[in-house]
């Protein structure tokens, strides 16, 4: 039963305006408890339908780490800069696969809760943020995995370990402002599923987790952090995985400042556009 | 009266094509073309469908609301401009408070999860905290009789299973506003009259009722006032009972209300259609009126002795007349591929209401279904309202038969 002073609110829609950043910011909180859902559902569902469970976290990273090894490793001869190859390429591989993995599941995940879509009302964004997070458990058991490796790959790890944590905080940002166009486009044009698979194999080769960050020359290293938010994180990741130094914190404020730019216009676009989901998916 | 709900000239373009997706490649091989055309002052062409045509009607608070009309008349569209899933193109929508919605079964849960699971996932989704999921988890599980099978992962629930856990999760979300489309329709009969009083019992804590359903008894039973949508516009906005009256009777064919279609055993039914003493086709009918119900089937090969059995009920639990050639042993000893069979009922002792016609053909033997239990047509008793207190929710809701009576009261 309602209290007597219960005073319903009045929302109006007229179609016209689209909602300001900040006050749907505001709505995203008041529907935080959706993300959690969707991510953990994201989670649970993962690993019931998989008959490798949790095993699936740890057996990718270690496919393209042999994959590495022996390719770049051996037949290329790549410099692991300061530690070993299989330190210096797992360090950078996993985050990557973070980054790999979340936007694709988050790029999807409107498509593939079309149905809800249709049905309910939550902001749109909620399934897309839920299924980024829902891979977060994945970077825990890949990073545990590096740490765990660390005697066999003869990383060199310090204090320094310490800045996992906002690493992993920047990191999260990349698939989010990535996932919320790609998401929508992913509405709009059917193709589109097909396209992600290979821009994100482009994007493996665009980012130092093959090659290190020293093959850029030094001048344009600032750039390549602009244009690719990926480098800043994951050179810091290897630093700190691998060789036991400090992040670059020049080309890590570059990249997370690329990021949260990136992250901002993506969302607003994405806000704009949502209202016609429901009717378009 | 305030108003819960109140719709100002609201209309619905849906994007041309509707929900189709284009290709990427298309659409950026098309870009040249299109700036071109923009630049020359011309517009793109945004032809779809128009579902609702600048339609204005108020929703009273605290009220059950009927919203009828026929199928793709855009009644769904507004459940779900109201429910915010999608957005007016024009005119402007008021929606007071939160808006709890059951727009079809199923939607919102996922078959990977169990029912216990999908609690919590559905439930949050429509806006209940983790708090209010917990605190009414064990209500929820009751009111869906679901039991031991709460454990079980919903792909293995049956359509009636998955409405029951949908419907409960979303009568305790507690909304300011509950929309409840055709849901109802799956769902076993004592789980449909469970839903109905839960409904009614909800309007009665202050709960705004929109209601959706082709189970016309069941919205007049609940429903005060309504609106009936036809093509995009308003019909007629009123009471209930003005409404559902409106919409029987601008029903010429109850093909509209009820689906035929969705038949396929040995003997199929084409056309069920109720008859004056004249022989003219009606659906109003006095309760001292002779009614005759005609029904047309077909087969793909001739059947011997096919038992029809005809049932009239207003639409709740068990029915209130049976007529069938399994009593009377009247079956036709053969009949060819097409057959029609008239039914005159010389009287229908019954309150003024609306009431569903079910058929299902028995074969041979009495045995064996032939084409199996279904809704096929309906009419309504028309008769003046007494003036006693309850008398409206009474002609509604008490018992259906009707009987000559007289009050002798003595002190």
């Amino acid at each position: 039963m309602r209290h007597s002073d219960y005073e319903p609110v009045e929302s109006v829609f007229d179609g016209k305006n689209p909602p300001k950043l900040r006050v749907a910011f505001r709505e995203l909180v008041v529907y935080r408890e959706v993300v959690w859902s969707f991510a953990v559902r994201g989670i649970s569902v993962r690993y019931k339908q998989s008959a490798l469970g949790v095993g699936w976290a740890v057996l990718q990273p270690l496919a393209f780490l042999a994959v590495f090894i022996l390719f770049f490793g051996r037949v290329v001869k790549v410099s692991g800069g300061g530690a070993s190859y299989a330190a210096f390429a797992i360090s950078a591989l996993v985050p990557w696969q973070f980054i790999s993995s979340g936007i694709s599941f988050g790029a999807n995940a409107l498509v593939n809760d079309a149905d809800i879509l249709r049905k309910v009302y939550f902001p749109r964004e909620a399934p897309i943020f839920g299924a980024v997070l829902s891979i977060i458990p994945d970077l825990g058991i890949g990073l545990l995995l590096v740490l765990l490796a660390t005697p066999f790959t003869g990383a060199h790890l310090t204090w320094t370990l310490i800045f996992i944590p906002l690493l992993c905080l920047i990191l999260l940002i990349i698939p989010l402002a990535a996932s919320l166009p790609l998401g929508a486009m992913n509405v709009y044009y059917r193709d589109f599923r097909y396209l992600l698979p290979f821009a994100l194999q482009l994007g493996l080769f665009a980012s130092p987790v093959a090659y290190p960050v020293t093959r850029i020359s030094p001048g344009l290293r600032p750039w390549y952090a602009l244009i690719n938010p990926a480098v800043g994180p994951l050179e810091g990741f290897r630093r700190v995985l691998a060789v036991g130094t400090t992040p670059d914190w020049g080309l890590l404020g570059i990249s997370s400042a690329s990021a949260l730019v990136a992250l901002l216009i993506g969302y607003k676009w994405f806000k704009s556009l949502e209202r016609e989901f429901a009717d378009v998916v | 009266m305030p108003y819960a709900v109140k719709f100002e000239d609201v209309s619905k373009q849906f994007r041309k094509g509707g929900a189709q997706y284009e290709h990427f490649g298309t659409r950026v091989l098309s870009a040249p073309r299109r700036s071109l055309k923009r630049l020359r002052g011309q517009q793109e062409p945004s032809n779809g469908k128009l579902a609702l045509d600048r339609v204005s009607f108020e929703v009273p608070e605290g009220e059950a609301f009927a919203l009828v009309g026929p199928n793709g008349a855009g009644k769904s569209t507004a459940l779900r401009l109201v429910s915010r899933i999608s957005q007016p193109t024009g005119g402007i929508l008021r929606v007071k408070g939160r808006v709890g919605a059951l727009i079809e079964v199923g939607s919102g849960m996922h078959f990977e999860l169990t029912g216990r699971e999908n609690i919590w996932l559905y439930g949050s989704i429509i806006g209940l905290s983790r708090a209010d999921i917990r605190s009414r988890f064990d209500a929820i599980i009751e009111f869906s009789e679901l039991g031991d099978a709460i454990d079980t992962q919903v792909k293995y629930y049956s359509t009636g299973m998955q409405l029951r856990l949908g419907f409960s999760v979303a009568s305790y979300l507690q909304p300011d506003i509950f929309v409840v489309d055709e849901a109802l329709a799956v769902g076993d009969v004592n789980f449909q009259a469970k839903c109905v009083d839960r409904m009614a019992g909800l309007v009665k804590e202050g709960t705004t009722l929109i209601f959706v359903s082709h189970q016309l008894a069941a919205m007049e039973a609940l429903c005060t006032s309504g609106v009936m949508i036809d093509q995009g516009r308003v019909a007629i906005e009123g009471s209930a009972k003005e409404v559902l009256t409106h919409y029987i009777a601008t029903m010429e064919s109850r093909r509209d209300i009820v689906d035929l279609a969705n038949n396929d055993g040995r003997v199929r039914i084409v056309s069920a259609t109720c008859h004056a003493a004249d022989g003219s086709e009606s659906n109003v009918f006095t309760a001292e009126e002779p009614m005759e119900i005609r029904l047309r089937f077909e087969s793909d090969e001739p059947i011997q002795e096919p038992h029809v059995v005809i049932g009239i009920t207003d639409g709740r639990p068990g029915g209130l007349i049976e007529i069938s050639m399994l009593d009377d042993a009247s079956a036709p000893a053969t009949v060819g591929r097409e057959f029609e069979v008239r039914c005159l009922i010389e009287s229908l002792p019954l309150r003024p209401r609306i009431y569903e016609i079910w058929c299902d053909v028995i074969g041979q033997d009495g045995y064996g279904t032939l084409m199996r239990w279904m809704e096929v047509a309906g009419f309504r008793i028309d008769a003046s309202i007494g003036e006693g207190k309850k008398a409206i929710v009474n002609a509604a809701t008490a018992g259906a038969v009707l009987v000559n009576y007289q009050w002798d009261v003595r002190t």
